[in-house]
Protein backbone atom coordinates (compact mmCIF):
# COMPACT_ATOMS: atom_id res chain seq x y z
CA UNK A 1 0.00 0.00 0.00
CA UNK A 2 1.51 3.47 -1.05
CA UNK A 3 1.52 6.16 1.24
CA UNK A 4 1.67 9.74 0.13
CA UNK A 5 3.77 12.00 3.28
CA UNK A 6 3.50 15.34 3.03
CA UNK A 7 5.55 17.85 5.32
CA UNK A 8 7.41 20.94 5.32
CA UNK A 9 9.30 19.65 7.39
CA UNK A 10 12.41 17.17 6.48
CA UNK A 11 12.45 15.91 10.19
CA UNK A 12 9.05 15.12 10.52
CA UNK A 13 8.53 13.15 7.02
CA UNK A 14 11.74 11.25 7.83
CA UNK A 15 9.94 10.14 11.23
CA UNK A 16 6.82 9.49 9.78
CA UNK A 17 7.83 7.09 7.23
CA UNK A 18 10.75 5.65 9.39
CA UNK A 19 7.76 5.15 11.63
CA UNK A 20 5.47 3.35 8.66
CA UNK A 21 8.41 0.76 7.75
CA UNK A 22 8.28 -0.39 11.59
CA UNK A 23 4.74 -1.49 10.95
CA UNK A 24 5.39 -2.87 7.52
CA UNK A 25 4.24 -0.30 5.20
CA UNK A 26 7.67 0.38 2.93
CA UNK A 27 5.85 2.08 0.39
CA UNK A 28 6.09 5.53 0.25
CA UNK A 29 6.51 9.42 -1.52
CA UNK A 30 6.86 12.37 -0.03
CA UNK A 31 6.06 15.43 -0.52
CA UNK A 32 6.88 18.96 1.37
CA UNK A 33 3.71 21.23 0.79
CA UNK A 34 0.32 20.53 -0.92
CA UNK A 35 1.17 21.71 -3.83
CA UNK A 36 3.93 19.41 -4.31
CA UNK A 37 1.25 16.53 -2.58
CA UNK A 38 -1.06 17.45 -5.75
CA UNK A 39 1.47 16.78 -8.09
CA UNK A 40 2.56 13.84 -6.55
CA UNK A 41 -0.53 12.14 -5.78
CA UNK A 42 -2.31 9.63 -8.03
CA UNK A 43 -4.30 5.99 -7.76
CA UNK A 44 -1.48 4.55 -6.89
CA UNK A 45 -1.75 6.35 -3.46
CA UNK A 46 -3.67 4.63 -1.06
CA UNK A 47 -3.44 6.26 2.04
CA UNK A 48 -2.75 9.90 2.64
CA UNK A 49 -0.78 11.33 5.85
CA UNK A 50 -0.28 15.32 6.21
CA UNK A 51 0.50 18.07 7.57
CA UNK A 52 -1.26 21.41 8.67
CA UNK A 53 0.79 24.42 8.16
CA UNK A 54 3.09 24.21 5.31
CA UNK A 55 4.35 27.17 2.52
CA UNK A 56 2.19 27.47 -0.70
CA UNK A 57 -0.62 25.10 0.03
CA UNK A 58 -2.11 24.13 3.60
CA UNK A 59 -2.73 20.68 4.75
CA UNK A 60 -6.31 21.77 5.07
CA UNK A 61 -6.35 23.41 1.38
CA UNK A 62 -4.56 20.40 0.38
CA UNK A 63 -7.25 18.36 1.05
CA UNK A 64 -10.13 20.41 0.14
CA UNK A 65 -8.46 19.82 -3.42
CA UNK A 66 -8.02 16.50 -3.30
CA UNK A 67 -11.81 15.75 -2.16
CA UNK A 68 -12.56 17.39 -5.04
CA UNK A 69 -10.53 15.09 -7.47
CA UNK A 70 -12.56 12.03 -8.61
CA UNK A 71 -9.19 9.69 -7.44
CA UNK A 72 -9.04 11.41 -4.42
CA UNK A 73 -12.15 11.65 -2.98
CA UNK A 74 -12.40 8.86 -0.66
CA UNK A 75 -8.82 8.19 -0.13
CA UNK A 76 -7.97 8.09 3.62
CA UNK A 77 -6.55 11.23 4.74
CA UNK A 78 -4.96 11.62 8.49
CA UNK A 79 -3.89 14.87 9.60
CA UNK A 80 -0.61 15.11 11.94
CA UNK A 81 -0.01 18.70 12.93
CA UNK A 82 0.74 20.60 16.24
CA UNK A 83 -2.94 22.31 15.98
CA UNK A 84 -4.69 21.16 19.13
CA UNK A 85 -7.87 23.50 19.88
CA UNK A 86 -11.34 22.96 18.88
CA UNK A 87 -11.53 25.25 15.82
CA UNK A 88 -8.76 23.60 13.97
CA UNK A 89 -9.85 20.27 14.30
CA UNK A 90 -13.25 21.17 13.48
CA UNK A 91 -12.01 22.97 10.37
CA UNK A 92 -10.19 19.96 9.30
CA UNK A 93 -12.90 17.64 9.66
CA UNK A 94 -14.90 19.76 7.54
CA UNK A 95 -12.07 20.21 4.99
CA UNK A 96 -12.01 16.22 4.74
CA UNK A 97 -9.87 14.86 7.12
CA UNK A 98 -10.28 11.42 8.39
CA UNK A 99 -8.84 11.64 11.20
CA UNK A 100 -6.41 13.34 13.34
CA UNK A 101 -2.65 13.10 15.07
CA UNK A 102 -2.02 16.10 17.67
CA UNK A 103 2.57 16.56 17.36
CA UNK A 104 4.21 15.11 18.92
CA UNK A 105 2.87 11.46 18.71
CA UNK A 106 4.00 8.41 19.52
CA UNK A 107 4.13 5.40 17.18
CA UNK A 108 1.49 3.93 19.17
CA UNK A 109 -1.00 6.43 17.95
CA UNK A 110 0.09 6.51 14.36
CA UNK A 111 -0.50 2.60 14.28
CA UNK A 112 -3.79 2.86 15.96
CA UNK A 113 -5.28 5.66 13.58
CA UNK A 114 -4.16 3.91 10.29
CA UNK A 115 -5.75 0.64 11.32
CA UNK A 116 -8.76 2.18 12.11
CA UNK A 117 -8.41 3.45 8.23
CA UNK A 118 -7.14 0.71 6.78
CA UNK A 119 -11.03 -0.93 5.63
CA UNK A 120 -11.56 2.32 4.10
CA UNK A 121 -7.77 2.44 2.28
CA UNK A 122 -8.21 -0.95 0.94
CA UNK A 123 -12.08 -0.44 -0.29
CA UNK B 1 -5.54 46.70 23.87
CA UNK B 2 -5.57 45.04 20.45
CA UNK B 3 -3.24 45.94 17.22
CA UNK B 4 -5.99 47.99 15.56
CA UNK B 5 -6.62 50.27 18.72
CA UNK B 6 -3.07 51.16 19.07
CA UNK B 7 -3.14 52.34 15.07
CA UNK B 8 -5.86 53.90 15.78
CA UNK B 9 -4.71 56.02 18.89
CA UNK B 10 -1.38 56.33 16.85
CA UNK B 11 -3.55 57.77 13.67
CA UNK B 12 -5.50 59.81 16.30
CA UNK B 13 -1.89 61.45 17.74
CA UNK B 14 -0.60 62.06 14.63
CA UNK B 15 -3.65 63.87 13.20
CA UNK B 16 -3.78 66.03 16.19
CA UNK B 17 -0.11 66.94 15.84
CA UNK B 18 -0.82 67.58 12.39
CA UNK B 19 -3.46 70.06 13.45
CA UNK B 20 -0.95 71.87 15.77
CA UNK B 21 1.44 72.04 13.00
CA UNK B 22 -1.29 73.74 10.88
CA UNK B 23 -2.54 76.03 12.98
CA UNK B 24 0.94 77.06 13.85
CA UNK B 25 2.04 77.87 10.59
CA UNK B 26 -1.70 79.99 9.99
CA UNK B 27 -0.54 81.61 13.32
CA UNK B 28 2.65 82.55 11.45
CA UNK B 29 1.38 83.32 8.47
CA UNK B 30 -1.41 85.56 9.53
CA UNK B 31 1.05 87.46 11.12
CA UNK B 32 2.94 87.40 8.33
CA UNK B 33 -0.09 88.95 5.88
CA UNK B 34 -1.62 91.54 8.53
CA UNK B 35 -0.05 94.80 8.36
CA UNK B 36 2.68 95.57 10.67
CA UNK B 37 1.28 96.52 13.91
CA UNK B 38 2.54 96.61 17.08
CA UNK B 39 2.91 93.64 19.21
CA UNK B 40 0.42 93.47 22.01
CA UNK B 41 0.55 92.72 24.90
CA UNK B 42 -3.18 91.81 25.30
CA UNK B 43 -2.76 89.33 22.32
CA UNK B 44 -0.38 87.29 24.25
CA UNK B 45 -2.75 85.30 26.70
CA UNK B 46 -5.06 84.25 24.22
CA UNK B 47 -2.38 83.02 22.14
CA UNK B 48 -0.80 81.04 25.21
CA UNK B 49 -4.33 80.19 26.15
CA UNK B 50 -4.62 78.26 22.88
CA UNK B 51 -1.28 77.07 22.77
CA UNK B 52 -1.40 75.50 26.16
CA UNK B 53 -4.88 73.84 24.80
CA UNK B 54 -3.37 72.40 21.95
CA UNK B 55 -0.29 71.01 23.80
CA UNK B 56 -2.86 69.65 26.34
CA UNK B 57 -4.66 67.83 24.05
CA UNK B 58 -1.32 66.16 22.38
CA UNK B 59 -0.21 65.54 25.87
CA UNK B 60 -3.20 63.08 26.18
CA UNK B 61 -3.30 61.61 23.58
CA UNK B 62 0.61 60.25 23.83
CA UNK B 63 -0.27 59.33 27.01
CA UNK B 64 -3.32 57.20 25.25
CA UNK B 65 -0.73 56.19 22.60
CA UNK B 66 1.72 55.27 25.39
CA UNK B 67 -0.91 52.99 27.27
CA UNK B 68 -1.82 51.41 24.38
CA UNK B 69 2.04 50.47 23.29
CA UNK B 70 2.81 49.00 26.55
CA UNK B 71 -0.07 47.35 27.10
CA UNK B 72 -0.16 45.32 23.31
CA UNK B 73 3.65 45.35 23.42
CA UNK B 74 3.77 43.83 27.04
CA UNK B 75 1.72 41.21 26.00
CA UNK B 76 3.35 40.16 23.23
CA UNK B 77 6.51 40.46 24.61
CA UNK B 78 5.73 38.20 27.62
CA UNK B 79 3.98 34.99 24.76
CA UNK B 80 7.39 35.19 22.66
CA UNK B 81 9.43 34.92 26.34
CA UNK B 82 7.32 32.43 27.34
CA UNK B 83 7.75 30.64 23.95
CA UNK B 84 11.20 31.12 23.98
CA UNK B 85 11.51 29.59 27.41
CA UNK B 86 9.48 26.80 25.90
CA UNK B 87 11.83 26.12 23.02
CA UNK B 88 14.64 25.72 25.91
CA UNK B 89 12.28 23.35 27.66
CA UNK B 90 11.97 21.53 24.98
CA UNK B 91 15.07 21.38 23.22
CA UNK B 92 16.67 19.96 27.06
CA UNK B 93 14.19 17.48 27.07
CA UNK B 94 14.67 15.38 23.92
CA UNK B 95 18.47 15.82 24.52
CA UNK B 96 17.79 14.15 27.74
CA UNK B 97 15.47 11.91 26.62
CA UNK B 98 17.85 10.87 23.74
CA UNK B 99 20.74 10.09 26.21
CA UNK B 100 18.79 8.48 28.61
CA UNK B 101 17.46 5.85 25.32
CA UNK B 102 21.65 5.60 24.31
CA UNK B 103 22.48 5.15 27.81
CA UNK B 104 19.65 2.17 27.83
CA UNK B 105 20.73 1.06 24.29
CA UNK B 106 24.71 0.58 25.47
CA UNK B 107 23.50 -1.48 28.42
CA UNK B 108 21.55 -3.68 25.89
CA UNK B 109 24.49 -3.59 23.50
CA UNK B 110 26.40 -5.20 26.85
CA UNK B 111 24.32 -7.73 27.72
CA UNK B 112 24.05 -9.12 24.11
CA UNK B 113 27.58 -8.90 23.91
CA UNK B 114 27.88 -11.01 27.44
CA UNK B 115 25.33 -13.35 25.83
CA UNK B 116 27.55 -13.81 22.66
CA UNK B 117 30.40 -14.36 25.00
CA UNK B 118 28.62 -17.32 27.04
CA UNK B 119 29.42 -21.16 26.05
CA UNK B 120 25.67 -21.27 24.96
CA UNK B 121 23.92 -18.51 23.94
CA UNK B 122 20.93 -17.54 24.92
CA UNK B 123 19.08 -17.03 21.58
CA UNK B 124 15.04 -16.27 22.71
CA UNK B 125 17.25 -13.50 25.33
CA UNK B 126 19.24 -11.83 22.81
CA UNK B 127 16.18 -11.87 20.36
CA UNK B 128 14.27 -10.11 22.88
CA UNK B 129 17.24 -7.57 23.95
CA UNK B 130 17.19 -6.44 20.36
CA UNK B 131 13.97 -6.07 20.27
CA UNK B 132 14.08 -3.68 22.93
CA UNK B 133 16.70 -2.28 21.44
CA UNK B 134 14.81 -1.90 18.30
CA UNK B 135 12.59 0.42 20.48
CA UNK B 136 14.91 2.46 22.16
CA UNK B 137 16.20 3.56 19.02
CA UNK B 138 12.83 3.88 17.43
CA UNK B 139 12.15 6.68 20.50
CA UNK B 140 15.34 8.47 19.88
CA UNK B 141 14.19 9.28 16.91
CA UNK B 142 10.51 10.32 17.60
CA UNK B 143 12.19 12.28 20.50
CA UNK B 144 13.85 14.62 17.41
CA UNK B 145 9.79 15.57 16.57
CA UNK B 146 10.61 18.54 19.38
CA UNK B 147 12.41 20.44 16.33
CA UNK B 148 9.33 20.75 14.17
CA UNK B 149 7.67 22.39 16.95
CA UNK B 150 10.30 24.45 18.32
CA UNK B 151 10.71 25.77 14.70
CA UNK B 152 7.00 27.22 14.73
CA UNK B 153 7.88 28.51 18.44
CA UNK B 154 10.66 30.34 17.07
CA UNK B 155 9.27 31.49 13.83
CA UNK B 156 6.08 33.17 15.89
CA UNK B 157 9.12 34.36 18.05
CA UNK B 158 10.50 36.10 14.85
CA UNK B 159 6.72 37.52 13.68
CA UNK B 160 6.56 39.29 16.91
CA UNK B 161 9.63 41.19 17.30
CA UNK B 162 9.27 42.36 13.26
CA UNK B 163 5.63 43.66 14.51
CA UNK B 164 7.43 45.14 17.45
CA UNK B 165 10.07 46.78 15.32
CA UNK B 166 7.38 48.09 12.85
CA UNK B 167 5.69 49.57 15.62
CA UNK B 168 8.76 51.52 17.38
CA UNK B 169 9.20 52.31 13.94
CA UNK B 170 5.63 54.21 13.34
CA UNK B 171 5.98 56.14 16.48
CA UNK B 172 9.42 57.40 15.45
CA UNK B 173 8.34 58.77 12.35
CA UNK B 174 4.91 59.92 14.25
CA UNK B 175 7.33 62.44 16.01
CA UNK B 176 9.39 63.13 12.92
CA UNK B 177 8.43 62.65 9.28
CA UNK B 178 12.00 63.24 8.28
CA UNK B 179 13.01 59.97 9.41
CA UNK B 180 13.14 57.46 7.04
CA UNK B 181 11.79 54.30 7.55
CA UNK B 182 13.72 51.52 8.87
CA UNK B 183 15.51 53.56 11.55
CA UNK B 184 15.59 50.61 13.68
CA UNK B 185 17.26 47.92 11.53
CA UNK B 186 19.66 50.34 9.84
CA UNK B 187 17.08 50.36 6.72
CA UNK B 188 17.55 46.56 6.52
CA UNK B 189 14.27 44.49 6.27
CA UNK B 190 13.27 42.14 8.45
CA UNK B 191 10.69 39.52 6.89
CA UNK B 192 8.85 37.34 9.61
CA UNK B 193 8.04 33.63 8.45
CA UNK B 194 5.22 32.97 6.38
CA UNK B 195 2.50 33.12 8.92
CA UNK B 196 0.98 30.09 7.11
CA UNK B 197 4.09 27.79 7.90
CA UNK B 198 3.74 27.87 11.45
CA UNK B 199 0.88 28.01 14.20
CA UNK B 200 1.43 30.16 16.99
CA UNK B 201 0.01 27.89 19.20
CA UNK B 202 2.37 24.91 18.57
CA UNK B 203 4.12 22.94 21.98
CA UNK B 204 5.27 20.14 23.16
CA UNK B 205 3.56 19.66 26.00
CA UNK B 206 0.71 18.15 27.31
CA UNK B 207 0.44 15.76 23.80
CA UNK B 208 -2.33 13.32 25.10
CA UNK B 209 -4.54 15.70 26.57
CA UNK B 210 -4.63 17.29 22.94
CA UNK B 211 -4.67 14.04 21.88
CA UNK B 212 -7.48 13.05 23.69
CA UNK B 213 -9.56 16.17 22.69
CA UNK B 214 -9.03 15.20 19.34
CA UNK B 215 -10.12 12.12 19.45
CA UNK B 216 -13.03 13.08 21.60
CA UNK B 217 -14.65 15.73 19.11
CA UNK B 218 -13.83 13.23 16.00
CA UNK B 219 -15.82 10.50 17.72
CA UNK B 220 -18.64 13.15 18.64
CA UNK B 221 -18.77 14.49 14.98
CA UNK B 222 -19.34 12.49 12.45
CA UNK B 223 -16.67 11.34 10.30
CA UNK B 224 -16.73 12.22 6.45
CA UNK B 225 -17.26 9.20 4.54
CA UNK B 226 -13.48 7.61 3.27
Amino acid sequence: MKFLVVDDSATMRRIVINSLQRIGFNDTVEAADGQEALAKFDSTVKFVITDWNMPNMSGTEFTKVLRSRPDGAHVPVLMVTARSVKEDILTAMEAGVNNYIVKPFTPAVLKEKIDALLPAAAA
Amino acid sequence: MSSPRAHEVLYESEATLRLVDSQLSELRHSAAAEPPRQPGLADLPGILERANTQILDVLSRLRQTRVAMQSSALDKIQTTHDKLKEVTTATEDAAINIMDACDRATQMVDVLDAIDAAPAPDKAKAAEVRGTLRDEIFMMMGALQFQDITTQQLSHASAVLVEMERRLDDVTRLFDTNIEAGIFTGGREYNASDSQTYDPNATTQNAEGRQALADEIFTAVKQPAA
